[in-house]
């Protein structure tokens, strides 16, 4: 293993893949985080298949697997869906989400439909356009890495200039209207920020799974964080981890494309991040059950309190059959009683009989600070 | 720039022949209206009176069809910084990952205008709007951890962090508790004796006398406007709210003399 990564990090090309892998997923990260705050990451899915047609369109007009063009022609198509759909919902009775659908399907398809046409002309050149499916991390050179470096940059610099802006137009857009804010067009840059993390990758990730790049990181680093800031940061940050991480899985594997290598890793952190951070599933469940067991342990310590008050005696030891009486169905006293037991707070007084000790008079004068409860 | 320089002989806010259609359904019909400088203003009305788009049309945030908005004699437009504007509570999602004093300092961005980035100035500004509305020791927790009324008085700060002289409210008032209910109106009376106007969207009826000084009952159309005292009674209300209101100030003094 430890071969195997000193082997990558010494090789030139290597290198040269793993900085694009880097490079790409600090900008899905941050700019995905936007996608996800405004509540548009299917949004991010959409464009990111309606970028196929554009591809195989640039490729089939310009004849040649150019850069350049692939990249504008993506653009080019993943806006107009984006522009189709809001034409679609602002027009008609279709609800978003069907429109988004719409736009989803019949882009991706025509794209295939476009691509299946290119693969069968004579020319060898169209070799590996199917790559732009699924990704192939491999076939990067370094002025394409060079591509993603700048186009990068460009989208972390209008997101570091505009950074209270769009903080803006996530949170109250409205409100950011009145201040002379224009919405509109801080809405477009965002869409082209997000435009310009798809285009570039492409070639990386592919169309579809990139939406995950810019998804599933945002999404994870939610769960750790409760500032935007603190947000943007560690969403890059998963992402860069899981680009590298995924590009090494894929060169080290025979046969597995890198977009699928790099969303398995991003998943597994998503997942993990939503099932246990702070405020995560089973963190949530944990909790829960922690304090519906102190409040039965309450319960079951005021009982034997009331209880023995009944005889002037705090330490007035009773059955645990009484105990249960009063309580409901299904609630294990003896559970509590051992609890407390363990901590100090009652001992048994026979087989079946309890009574409070002085820590435990003490915990419940802390539970009611009252005193009696008569 | 600020209140003190206004006439207080032209109306805070003038509204002229406002008309907003959504599609083909008419929202608001013909509006005129006139709110005068330092005054404490309820827009009431039934459900779908238009009294949210009457607040948005002013401010530009949805399309008018017809109309023109004054603000100290001026085109709104001229005078967005003397506008300060509460959006209904549930207008954004609390979820949001960001702090109070984060969020109350969103209203320094407008003075800032584009790029420029809040500063210590601001952060000042921020904590003080929230010791006005005694939200000072929540100013770093999530907002996401607020009830109701502490949001609601989040929002409050962040207009006041504005210095407008007129205060556009959308239902400042709703599903908040008791203490922050009174602590809105204390903030609000201070406000209007400071010579500021404040517009609120109403929706108890019960305390429109104990809290404005006029009132605007909207149906569509203007139904009336003016001191409470004139026009808030039961033939006014029949007109906005059809049968649908059981509430009549008369009945409430008939008791009173009783």
């Amino acid at each position: 293993m430890l071969e195997f990564a000193v082997e990558l990090f010494s090789d030139y090309t290597a290198r040269t893949i793993l900085l694009g892998a880097a490079s790409l997923g600090i900008v899905s990260g941050v700019v995905g985080s936007y996608a996800v705050l405004r509540k548009q990451s299917l949004v991010g899915d959409v464009m990111s298949h309606a970028a196929l047609p554009g591809i195989v369109l640039a490729f089939l007009i310009m004849g040649v697997k150019e850069q350049l063009p692939i990249f504008i022609g993506a653009a080019l198509s993943a806006v107009l869906a984006v522009f189709l759909i809001n034409l679609i919902t602002s027009n008609s009775r279709v609800k978003t989400d069907s429109a988004m659908g719409m736009a989803l399907s019949v882009f991706f398809g025509l794209g295939l439909v476009l691509l299946t046409y290119a693969q069968k002309m004579p020319d060898a050149n169209q070799a590996g356009l199917d790559k732009f499916l699924f990704g192939q991390a491999e076939a990067l050179v370094g002025k394409d890495v060079l591509v993603i470096g700048v186009t990068g940059l460009f989208a972390l610099l209008v997101v570091g200039l505009f950074w209270k802006e769009f903080k803006l137009l996530c949170f109250d857009p409205d409100f950011g209207g009145t201040m002379g804010f224009s919405m509109k067009s801080l809405d477009l840059l965002v869409t082209a920020v997000i435009v310009s993390a798809i285009v570039i990758g492409l070639q990386t990730v592919g169309v579809v799974l990139m939406s995950s790049m810019l998804i599933a990181p945002a999404v994870a680093a939610r769960q750790w964080t409760g500032g935007m800031g603190s947000m943007v940061i560690l969403a890059a940050l998963i992402a860069a981890v899981s680009g590298v991480t995924g590009v090494a899985l894929s060169a080290g594997l025979e046969n597995v494309p890198t977009g699928p290598a790099v969303i398995v890793c991003v998943s597994v952190i998503a997942f993990f991040s939503v099932l246990f951070s702070p405020n995560g599933f089973f963190t949530l469940r944990f909790k829960d059950a922690r304090s519906r067991r102190e409040i039965k342990k309450d319960y079951v310590l005021k009982a034997l309190h009331d209880l023995a008050l009944e005889h002037d005696d705090p330490g007035y030891a009773h059955s645990e059959k009484l105990l249960a009486l009063g309580s409901e169905k299904g609630f294990n006293v003896r559970k509590s009683l051992l609890q407390l037991q363990e901590a100090g707070h009652v001992e048994r007084a026979g087989e079946e009989n309890w009574r409070l000790t002085p820590s435990g008079i003490r915990e419940i004068r802390k539970l009611s600070p009252v005193g009696s409860n008569g | 720039m600020s209140s003190g320089e206004q006439n207080p002989a032209v109306p805070a806010v003038r509204v002229t022949d406002l008309t907003v259609a959504y599609g083909d359904k008419t929202v608001l019909w013909d509006i005129d209206l006139e709110i005068p400088s330092g005054s404490m203003v309820a827009v009431v009305g039934p459900n779908g009176a238009g009294k949210t788009t009457l607040i948005k049309s002013i401010q530009g945030l949805v399309p008018r069809v017809a109309g023109v908005v004054s603000i100290h004699g001026k085109p709104y437009e001229k005078q967005r910084k003397e506008v300060s504007y509460v959006p209904q509570r549930g207008s954004v999602d609390w979820d949001f990952p960001t702090s109070v004093v984060d969020t109350v300092k969103m209203g320094s961005y407008g003075d800032l205008g584009w790029i420029r980035r809040p500063g210590k100035k601001e952060h000042e500004k921020a904590l003080s709007a929230l010791e006005k509305v005694d939200m000072l020791g929540f100013a770093q927790r999530q907002i996401s951890q607020l009830s109701g009324g502490q949001q609601q008085r989040v929002f409050l700060a962040r207009a006041l962090v504005q210095s407008a002289s007129v205060y556009l409210l959308d239902e400042p008032f709703q599903g908040v508790d008791a203490t922050t209910e009174k602590a809105i109106v204390r903030i609000l009376k201070e406000l209007t004796a400071g010579g500021k106007t404040v517009l609120a969207v109403h929706h108890d009826l019960n305390t429109v006398s104990e809290y404005y000084e006029r009132i605007a009952i909207l149906n569509v159309g203007l139904v009336a406007s003016g001191r409470v005292d004139e026009v808030f009674n039961s033939e006014n209300l029949m007109k906005a709210y059809g049968g649908k209101t059981s509430f009549f100030p008369e009945r409430k003094s008939a008791k009173r003399a009783v």
